[in-house]
């Protein structure tokens, strides 16, 4: 699951995560995070680098 | 204490006299315990 | 102390403060971080819980929401009539239950008080597949950044001095318009003109390449260019308001403090 917060500047950014994942089959990453107003690199870094492991670990429950 | 095997899915009860971790019905060695149903208070820190 | 806003969002403010010293500034960034009150889920009580995270992580997770509420509504536990031990005045309790398939949201909470919601409803805060089952209750208190950062009030709050930028006599070789990483210098017939001082960075680079000496980039040591955002518990300029208020309170007690040693 994607963080709750930027683990730097605490700002809220699971948010956007939904139309992030998405927008970003379509349209460069970039370009979407400057849309949906995610400014920093702290917080950009948090979408931009995350690995969805649930439907990894679903089958083991 | 009941657990439950992981390949059969049956709730086991261990005899340890007889023949230590392992499920009577089919020979399993892999047993897990099961949540217990009572309430868990965590704090959400 | 005046004060000039520059932008004034819901949830971001910035505006420049000037006649203050760079310790009030700093107190006042401080204050936004550690000393405005809001309220955040703290207990959990997990009545099931089947799905890929753990009750601790989901537990986490839920405390991370931010909660929009008046907090002036609620005290805090330690200081309510109740003494600590739960009431309607100090508590407010948000019940989740949710069986997969499907993405929970931080907008399917139920709460008992309808002032108190997720500031984001589109939070995702856990996948369920077939056959997982979640249900909780969850306790939310009021609390301070003091604590945990979960009651955090302001994000990324900070200033910096205000820039002066001086350009004395320049030959317009326009290198300096071209050095400059914030693009605020602009070649104006025979002369460079500075667009947006606020955005200067300090960096001094357009005063290094300048082979005349010409620019010289200073600082305002009481003027500040100010920024803090919200997660969306409260308002911008509430937290403002508030942070301050903060400052004053605990500098009245100090006083108060002062007076009884004599």
């Amino acid at each position: 699951m994607i963080p709750v917060r930027c683990f730097s500047c605490g700002n809220v950014i699971s948010s956007v995560w939904d139309e992030y994942k998405k927008r970003i089959q379509t349209e460069d990453p970039g370009k979407v995070l400057d849309d949906l107003g995610v400014e920093r690199y702290c917080c950009r870094r948090m979408l931009l680098t995350h690995v969805e492991l649930v439907d990894l670990l679903a089958p083991y429950q | 204490m009941v657990y439950k095997c992981t390949r059969c899915k049956r709730a086991v009860e261990i005899d340890y006299q007889y023949s230590g971790i392992r499920c009577p019905y089919c020979g399993h060695r892999i047993l897990v315990k099961e949540r217990p149903v009572l309430v868990k208070r965590v704090k959400a820190e | 102390m005046d004060i000039d806003i520059i932008e004034l969002s819901e949830r971001k403010a910035r505006f420049v403060l000037s006649g203050v010293s760079a310790s009030f500034a700093n107190a006042l960034r401080r204050s936004t971080l550690a000393e405005v009150p809001v309220l955040a889920i703290d207990d959990v009580n997990i009545y099931d819980n089947t799905s890929v995270l753990f009750d601790e992580q989901l537990a986490l997770r839920l405390g991370l929401i931010p909660l929009k509420a008046n907090a002036k509504n609620y005290n805090y536990p330690e200081e309510c009539s109740c003494g600590g031990l739960g009431c309607a005045s100090c508590q407010v309790s948000l019940t989740l239950s949710a069986e997969g398939p499907k993405i929970v949201h931080a907008g399917d909470m139920v709460s008992t008080d309808p002032d108190v919601r997720p500031a984001d409803s589109s939070i995702p805060i856990v996948e369920l597949k077939e056959k997982h089952k979640v249900v909780v209750e969850a306790v939310a208190r009021l609390g301070t950044g003091r604590k945990h950062s979960k009651w955090q009030a302001g994000v990324a709050g900070g200033y910096k001095n205000m820039p002066i930028l001086i350009i004395g006599d320049c030959d317009t070789c326009g290198k300096c318009v071209e050095v400059c990483p914030r693009k605020i210098l602009k070649l104006e017939g025979n002369r460079v003109k500075v667009t947006e001082i606020i955005e200067c960075s300090l960096c001094k680079l357009c005063e290094k390449t300048c082979d005349m000496n010409a620019i010289k980039v200073s600082d305002d040591p009481e003027s500040f260019v100010m920024t803090f955002e919200t997660s969306g518990n409260i308002t911008a300029s509430e937290l403002a308001i508030e942070a301050a208020g903060s400052i004053k309170k605990r500098a009245g007690q100090l006083v108060e403090i002062l007076e009884t040693l004599g």
